[in-house]
């Protein structure tokens, strides 16, 4: 069974995120990038899968500019066999990602497609449904654990108020939450074996896909700073601030 | 050498000196109950407690000038103390030092900060995580960085002339100061607070406080040299083939990576075994275990320079000279922090294995691997159950050469050895060349040591400097020279 894994190329979850100063979005120049870390629990996942023989081979795929193919070398790194730039530089919305995979699912005839819950520049939570409805494969969003069982996978998903544990029927869709597992380190003799594994590349017009936005960002704004906090006296004082200043009991 | 207090009675101040004293910081400014006074005569590792009649703490440089010059009128000796993380007890009163503390922690103000000039002025008393913060506001950096980061003071790094992990680029804190403002002796102000890169005026009088350990002067304020801030980090985590190949590698580093390279820190088996066992949250970046690891770091202050590639095509060369056998390379800012929280681990998992026998010494670079093979020779002569634990900044010759105690034996007994371990160490030390004291100073701990190997002409040197500048000896006396006063 192939696994398609597809990773998305995000501002590196440490860095300080600056709105550009004419609010038409978020600063990206001289800025440092990573995959998204949900997207690398996908492929760990999937590596691991290929591991325990339950996969034939992992691809990664990621839609973007040509530095998306940086992010798709460290999958490759982390012991994915192939990957598959879409090369675009359009403002690539959730829907057309997911029409764009769903051509790519068409092309490579994948088992399971393993993503990222969520990409934490937008936090859209929405590509992994959206191809899973498009496919009309099942779906399994927010996994923290997993477990194959014939043709059907046995996974948790973390959901409010605890664990929802479902099995779901391949092909399938999942999407991955933190606690599913934790991504190892790219190997020096693995960056290098990764130098050497083929990426191809294709683009939303040789998948026939249109991906033009159909949401418009109107502005883009730093959240308002938090008032600095203030010591209370007492109890009473505290209890009274919350009532009347803070309208909140 | 274990934990202990001297046992002397306290000194007794002259009459009216307290009052004298209240007069100029005010009740808040001015500790005299003992619980208050412990932490300040409490050594970080817990092996000193000091004794002291009371900690001053005044709030601007003229109440500094004011509390000098009254102690110098009654002739009260001062201990100038910043953080209190110090390793040799510089900065802590002993009953028979006769002193009292003055903790420079209330001047905590960044006074100035100029991206343009590249410079901040800060004030003796701010924490040095304060002011990488302040300079990281206006997108440059300050590169002073050391385990005590949260809790040093800047005074005090520049007393203590401190290094860190960034000096094999940025040079420790010597070449990281452009001015000073001191507090002499005799309680005049010393404004020496210029931000400039060229000044041949004279005697580079900044430069003789700066490692004197508060013997001659109290540092109230500096200027402090900026550097673009990073933004392109590439750290890796290093399996060595065997200890001597961190040589070729790091000279391979510099002819590849250039001045990029920030840190090149020594990472033993032992260590890794340590962190391994005591510390949470911490897992070993590597698929097999190795004998000696490097933990290495580059940065740039633009994106454009192109770091990663360069970093491995460096790492890929080493490779295949088998000066490294495996490595793991960061792919984001946490990974890179996971790789120095474990380091961080090295300093810290020591005290979970009973005792450590210290030694901050630096040999030559070309050296370093000879000396630790010597040295854990010799030590396990004389001890041989006993668990050498070097590590730290290869990369500019310092190595914390420490000796974890045999695992079976006590403590106590095995720190009763200190002193032996320490001529055996410090003679090869200083018999390639070395210094007994790389980066942690002198104070009081190594005071002995340091009269023992350094020549009377260049002790007798800094009596005369200490003695112009302090002639009553007032200023931390038996700290880095011996105390001359009656």
């Amino acid at each position: 069974m192939k696994v398609l894994v597809p990773i998305k190329r995000v501002i590196d979850a440490n860095v300080q995120v600056r709105v550009k100063s004419d609010q038409t979005g978020v600063e990206l120049t001289n800025v440092k990038m990573a995959m998204n870390p949900f997207c690398e629990i996908a492929v760990e996942q999937a590596v691991r899968l290929k591991e325990a023989g339950i996969a034939s081979e992992v691809i990664v795929v990621s839609a973007g500019p040509a530095q998306a193919q940086e992010t798709l070398r460290t999958g490759l790194a982390m012991g994915a066999d192939r990957g598959i730039h879409i090369q675009s530089d359009e403002d690539l919305q959730p829907l057309a990602i997911a029409k764009l995979l769903k051509a790519v699912v068409a092309n490579e005839d994948p088992g399971l497609v393993i993503l990222g819950k969520q990409a934490i520049d937008g936090d859209n939570n929405q590509t992994g449904q959206m191809l899973s409805a498009l496919l009309g494969w099942s779906q399994g969003a927010f996994i923290s654990a997993m477990e194959k069982d014939g043709d059907l996978l046995k996974i948790t998903r973390e959901v409010d108020g605890g664990l929802q544990k479902v099995s779901v029927k391949l092909p399938s869709v999942l999407t991955v939450d933190l606690r599913l597992n934790e991504p190892r380190y790219a190997s020096l003799p693995n960056i290098m074996k990764a130098k050497k594994k083929p990426i191809d590349a294709t683009s939303p017009a040789d998948l026939g896909v249109e991906v033009a936005p159909r949401v418009k960002t109107l502005k883009v704004t730093e959240p308002p700073a938090r008032a600095a906090g203030v010591i209370v006296g007492s109890v009473a004082e505290l209890v009274d601030k919350l009532k009347n200043e803070a309208k909140v009991i | 050498m274990a934990s202990h207090s001297t046992g002397a009675p306290l000194p007794t101040l002259p009459e009216g000196f307290l009052a004298a004293l209240r007069q100029i910081v005010d009740d808040k400014g001015l500790l005299t109950a003992a619980e208050e006074i412990l932490p300040h005569v409490t050594e970080q590792r817990g092996r000193f407690v000091g004794a002291t009649a009371c900690v001053v703490k005044p709030a601007t440089t003229q109440e500094v000038a004011e509390v000098m010059k009254l102690c110098c009128d009654h002739n009260v000796a001062v201990v100038p103390q910043g953080g209190n993380t110090g390793l040799v007890s510089a900065g802590i009163a002993f009953a028979e030092d006769r002193a009292i503390i003055l903790s420079l922690s209330r001047m905590n103000r960044v006074r100035n900060l100029d991206p343009l000039n590249n410079t901040m002025t800060v004030e003796a008393g701010c924490i040095l995580q304060n002011i990488q913060d302040a300079a990281a506001r206006v997108d440059r950096f300050f590169p002073l960085s050391l385990g005590s980061e949260g809790t040093c003071q800047i005074g005090g790094n520049i007393a203590s002339n401190a290094g860190g992990i960034n000096v094999i680029r940025y040079g420790n804190s010597r070449a990281l100061v452009l001015g000073l403002e001191v507090v002499t002796a005799e309680g005049e102000v010393w404004d020496g607070l210029r931000s400039l890169r060229k000044d041949n005026t004279g005697y580079d009088l900044k430069q003789l406080f700066i490692g004197s350990e508060g013997t001659l002067g109290v540092i109230t304020a500096a200027v402090l040299k900026l550097f673009p801030a990073t933004k392109e980090r590439s750290t890796a985590f290093i399996a060595l083939g065997q200890l001597e190949d961190a040589l070729p590698l790091l000279s391979l580093a510099q002819s590849v990576i250039g001045e990029a390279l920030n840190s090149f820190e020594l990472i033993p088996r032992i260590g890794m075994d340590f962190a391994l066992k005591h510390a949470q949250d911490i897992t070993d970046p590597l698929a097999q275990p190795h004998d000696w690891y490097v933990l290495l770091e580059a940065s740039a202050g633009t994106q454009q320079a192109n770091l990663p590639t360069l970093f491995e095509s460096y790492l890929e060369l080493a490779l295949e000279k088998g000066w490294i056998t495996d490595a793991a390379l960061a792919q984001n800012t946490a990974q890179a922090d996971s790789f120095w929280r474990l380091r961080e681990n090295i300093t810290l998992c020591q005290k979970a294995e009973g005792g450590s026998i210290k030694h901050d010494i630096s040999v030559p670079l070309s050296v370093i691997p000879a000396f630790i093979r010597k040295a854990n020779a010799a030590v396990e002569a004389y001890l041989p159950t006993i668990r050498p634990y070097p590590f730290g900044h290869i990369g500019d010759g310092n190595i914390h050469y420490n000796l974890s105690q045999p695992i079976a034996m006590d403590k106590d007994e095995y720190l009763a050895h200190w002193d032996a371990l320490n001529r055996i160490v410090h003679d090869i030390v200083v018999e390639m060349g070395g210094s007994i004291s790389a980066e942690h100073g002198i104070g009081r701990v190594k005071l002995k040591e340091n009269l023992h190997y350094k020549s009377p002409l260049e002790i007798r040197m800094m009596q005369q400097i200490k003695q112009s500048l302090d002639p009553k000896n007032l200023m931390n006396p038996g700290k880095l020279l011996p105390d001359t006063r009656k």
